[in-house]
């Protein structure tokens, strides 16, 4: 992997070289990485492997027009290639009206912690162990276990020929386990993410599956409806993640969201509830700017219920008159353009899982989510199934397995009706990315049909 | 030091020098190989072997990617990508193992060489079976898209201009608002080699050329958009250049008007028409990934799922109605999985999943083959990237037509009361397969065997199995019709895999309709 100086260096050698053509400006992006997997499945270990990555991103900008180029190579010819190709491709490009001037020189917030030292010299051996761990608790369970051990080293270096410099390093790790008992009948999960591979305890995680996969053995029919349901962290988190994906002031200007017919100041949800953005989070992987180096600022989107703003990208801001706020992107790990998230939260309560399950008379407990797809941009609707361990709740205790669902339903409506919220997690291997969400209690949740998948 | 190419060869293997002078090479179109890659191939299979792997394969691989995306009257992105590196994929001690760097030196490979079997040896204990690889001849080759015009050698102002003409014209249709348009070409070359003999160069040129126009009713603050149906190909630009796609615009634009204006589906149980359009993803998500092997026995149940189609039920279960045949086929000609050899090494080939119904086969790997007892792999092994370790990932999977020519506008005809589907919307589908729920981008409903009036808000939502067994008509040979996806996704960590499905336009009967209209919720 590069270093900080190295990346410097290959930054200036570009702005130079784009320099030398008269009105050309440029933003250089330098992304590098080491990341190591280990994947499990019908109870030993599938695959192995670490892979370094680079990614050099030239921006040439001449006046209204503008072209990127990417090269994974840095011998001179190759970055010879990468500036005339993007010098080459952007006189041809059309001139783009709604195009900003390079940012010059920026100051940011530092993310503390966030490259863990050991997390970063993470070996294939500390892998093959955690998953050794996951494997030990499924023979003594005579279960199938299947997972996933990932962890990366990355950085990011970002310059402008206008003096703008930025560099941000961190690590990220995660842990996911799906336990089948061996009849098909019943199936678990549990996973988690952080960027510090110590805070992750394998044999925790792949208990917790096993014994969901266990208690979920053989379940009993239930019928489609609306359900006042428990929605452990791995579903809050894929549900949300529409939600967080509307969070544009331009799309709302334009009428084609869900905001587009609410203001900052409408009371939308419960006072429970907060929504926020956190660039110094360092367990979702979060960096303190955006692709463009626009320095990222903790904000609370939703406080107590109100929306308090949108976020505005710097041309949509300077369009309407307002702040910009960079570009966030909407889901966790795949959020902020900048190669890390902007580390989305939903704020919890003080609640367990128990506790929110005890003041149910009859509803249902959610693991997780699976295939997400929106439905209704408008209303934020959205559909997909429920996964990996599903349960009745009566009379305030988890009363039996029932088999899965497709729900149609939407994030705004799930946070609208939440009338109890407990600790939060980052769950791993979420459709969305990684967030720190809490388990929830909502009503009226649409369960719409049966899936005979266990 | 440099080797040619043939004494490398020579050093390799004695079978893939059988093969160099037997009759394929000299009708390939050429060699693209560096030379220099002789000596790094060769240095990292030693390397591998020395430190202890009982078979190794060295993918060199280097991936283009062109981008332009406009939005109505400007340009807002033009990008081009390229990714290059070297993944090298050892069995040591019964296990895989993996490392991959962007240095492309002899001596860098040899390193990831080494650490893919230190890695392989750290996981060693862990495994209950060794891995075992199916025997395949040692195929020396070179392959490559057919194509006539080089798309990464088109002006880039042709391209974006052609973008640019789309938006134009669908902006002039009253009530569009917003004319988005997109263009993507991708061209993968990779080199293969492995300690099994084989060498094979291939070039694979894919085009995503893609719109989406969207109508807005300022008054009631509600929209619609429609996409344009053209699939992405394994093509050359003249694949564009012969579309439709200028000259659809107009109408593009007015369905998306016409849709915003049409009334809401009344949901319930109805006959329905599915474009192939529309068919092809049902294919993808019921068909395609059901008869993946590696889900079916659990390798994949920690993210993509599992199967309903076990095998246990091969040869017995009922998946389709009796005149539904699907068959995998990565020799199709512009099928987006279409090659010459999977990143096993192993010629493609054509073969049956679904056969009169009845579900008969597996996609497989050489390490998938003797799961099933198959004495060889059905060659579907893929990585997307120098960096990703390949695995079995999805062939074109198509669905026949029928025996007799019949048209969309014959099963119309023949239909009393229903809806037509045409074009991607939404779908989902559960992790094993059964559930699905798929939208569209136009519903038009049928009334005693006539098109009447356009419907928004629907989604059918079915089970695979009673689905397929539901089909009682299907077009003919000449509405065959090649759809398809750039972002096919499976695996941990995620991959992406480009494939095509081919089908007739369809029939299904009493499938259950969704209104997913939550506007005044």
């Amino acid at each position: 992997m590069l270093t900080q100086p190295d990346a410097r260096r290959l930054i200036d050698r570009i702005t130079a070289l784009v320099r030398a053509t008269k009105g050309a400006e440029a933003i250089v992006a330098v992304r590098g990485s080491r990341e190591g997997n280990t994947r499990f499945a019908v109870n030993e270990i599938t695959s192995s492997g670490d892979v370094d990555r680079l990614a050099i991103t030239l921006t040439v900008q001449l006046g209204q027009r503008s072209a990127s180029a990417t090269t994974n190579q840095q011998d001179d010819r190759s970055i010879d290639d990468l500036v005339g190709g993007a010098l080459r491709m952007a006189r041809l490009a059309p001139e783009n009206p709604e195009q900003m001037p390079l940012l010059g020189r920026q100051s940011y917030a530092p993310v503390k912690a966030a490259a863990d030292p050991a997390t970063a010299k993470l070996t294939p051996d500390v892998r093959a162990k955690a998953a050794g761990a996951a494997l030990s608790a499924a023979a003594g369970a005579k279960v199938v276990i299947a997972g996933f051990v990932g962890h990366g080293n990355h950085s990011l270096a970002l310059g402008t020929s206008e003096g703008l410099s930025a560099y941000h390093a961190w690590t990220t790790c995660g842990m996911s386990c799906t336990a089948r008992t061996p009849d098909a009948t019943g199936s678990g999960w549990a996973g988690a993410g952080s960027n510090r591979m110590a805070d992750l305890d394998a044999a925790a995680l792949a208990k917790a599956a096993v014994d969901k996969a266990t208690a979920s053995a053989a379940p009993r029919k239930l019928e489609p409806g609306r359900y006042t349901v428990v929605l452990e962290p791995a579903a809050v988190a894929s549900l949300l993640a529409f939600l967080t994906n509307s969070f544009d002031a331009r799309r709302a200007d334009e009428g084609r969201s869900f905001f587009s017919k609410r203001h900052p100041g409408d009371k939308l949800f419960p006072e429970t509830i907060t929504l926020r953005s956190d660039p110094g989070d360092a367990a979702l992987a979060s960096a303190p700017f955006d692709g463009e180096g626009f320095p990222l600022t903790a904000t609370r989107w939703i406080d107590k219920g109100v929306l308090t703003g949108l976020p505005y990208s710097r041309f949509w801001a300077r369009k309407q008159g307002k702040p910009a706020s960079g570009r966030l992107g909407g889901g966790g790990g795949r959020g902020g353009d900048g190669g890390g998230s902007v580390g989305w939260a939903l704020d919890g309560g003080s609640a367990t899982r128990d506790e929110l399950i005890k003041g149910v008379q009859r509803g249902v407990l959610v693991t997780r989510f699976w295939y997400l797809r929106a439905l209704d941009p408008q209303t934020v609707l959205v559909t997909g199934l429920t996964r990996d361990g599903t349960f009745l709740i009566e009379n305030g205790a988890i009363s039996h397995p029932v088999n899965n669902f497709r729900f149609n339903e939407s994030p705004v409506q799930m946070l609208a009706r939440c009338d109890g919220l407990g600790a939060t997690a980052i769950p791993s291997g979420v459709e969305g990315g990684a967030m720190r969400v809490p388990v929830l209690r909502s009503h009226e949740f649409n369960l719409a049909s049966i899936s005979e998948a266990i | 030091m440099t080797f040619s190419r043939r004494s490398f060869l020579a050093g390799g293997s004695a079978g893939a020098l059988a093969l160099l002078a037997g009759p394929r090479l000299p009708a390939a179109r050429g060699l693209l190989t560096e030379p220099k890659l002789d000596d790094l191939v060769k240095r990292a299979l030693a390397a591998a072997t020395k430190a202890g792997a009982s078979y190794a394969d060295v993918r060199v691989v280097r991936i283009r990617r062109e981008t332009i995306a406009t939005r109505e009257d400007r340009v807002e992105r033009v990008s081009a990508n390229e990714e290059y590196g070297v993944g090298v994929r050892v069995i040591a001690g019964g296990a895989w193992g993996f490392a991959a760097t962007p240095s492309v030196t002899a001596n860098d490979a040899e390193r990831a060489a080494r650490d893919a079997v230190a890695t392989a040896k750290a996981n060693a204990s862990l495994m209950k079976r060794p891995v075992v690889l199916a025997p395949v001849p040692a195929n020396v080759d070179v392959w490559q898209t057919a194509l006539i015009k080089d798309p990464f050698k088109i002006p880039l102002e042709d391209k974006a201009e052609l973008l640019l003409a789309i938006n134009r014209e669908a902006m002039k249709v009253p009530g569009v608002k917003f004319a988005t348009s997109q263009y993507a070409a991708i061209a993968e070359w990779k080199l293969l080699a492995s300690t099994d003999g084989a060498y094979i160069e291939q070039e694979i040129v894919r085009l995503g050329p893609s719109y989406t126009v969207t109508a807005v009713d300022d008054k009631r603050g509600e929209f619609e958009s429609r996409e344009h149906d053209l699939p992405p190909r394994q093509a050359g630009w003249e694949y564009v250049e012969s579309s439709s796609l200028l000259a659809d615009a107009r109408r593009i634009g007015e369905e998306a008007v016409e849709k915003l204006k049409a009334p809401s589906v009344a949901p319930g149980k109805k006959d329905l028409i599915l474009e192939p359009s529309n068919l092809y993803l049902t294919i993808h998500e019921s068909i395609g990934h059901s008869t993946e092997l590696d889900r079916a026995m659990g390798y994949e149940a920690n993210a993509a799922g599992t199967s309903f189609a076990t095998p246990d039920k091969r040869g017995k279960l009922r998946v389709a109605a009796p005149h539904l045949t699907f068959f995998a086929d990565k020799t199709t000609p512009g099928g987006l999985a279409t090659c010459g050899y999977d990143d096993d090494g192993v010629a493609t080939q054509k073969w049956n999943l679904v056969e009169n119904g009845v579900f008969v086969g597996y996609q497989t790997t050489r390490e998938q083959a003797g799961w099933i007892g198959e004495p060889a792999s059905r060659g579907t092994c893929y990585g997307d990237s120098y960096g990703s370790f390949p695995f079995q990932r999805m062939a074109n999977v198509s669905l026949a037509p029928g025996p007799r020519e019949r048209s969309l506008d014959d099963l119309i005809a023949a239909t009393d009361d229903g809806i037509v589907i045409a074009g991607r919307g939404s779908w989902s589908i559960d992790h094993q397969r059964f559930n699905f729920q798929f939208g569209g981008q136009t519903f038009w409903e049928i009334k005693r065997g006539k098109k009447t009036r356009m419907l928004r808000d629907v989604a059918y939502q079915a089970n695979t199995i009673e689905f397929w067994n539901s089909c009682d008509a299907l077009g003919g040979p000449a509405s065959w019709w090649l759809g398809g996806t750039l972002s096919d996704g499976k695996g941990e960590p995620g991959q992406v895999n480009s494939v095509s499905h081919g089908c007739p336009p369809a029939r299904f009967k009493q499938v259950n309709i969704l209104n997913t209209n939550r506007r005044n919720t």
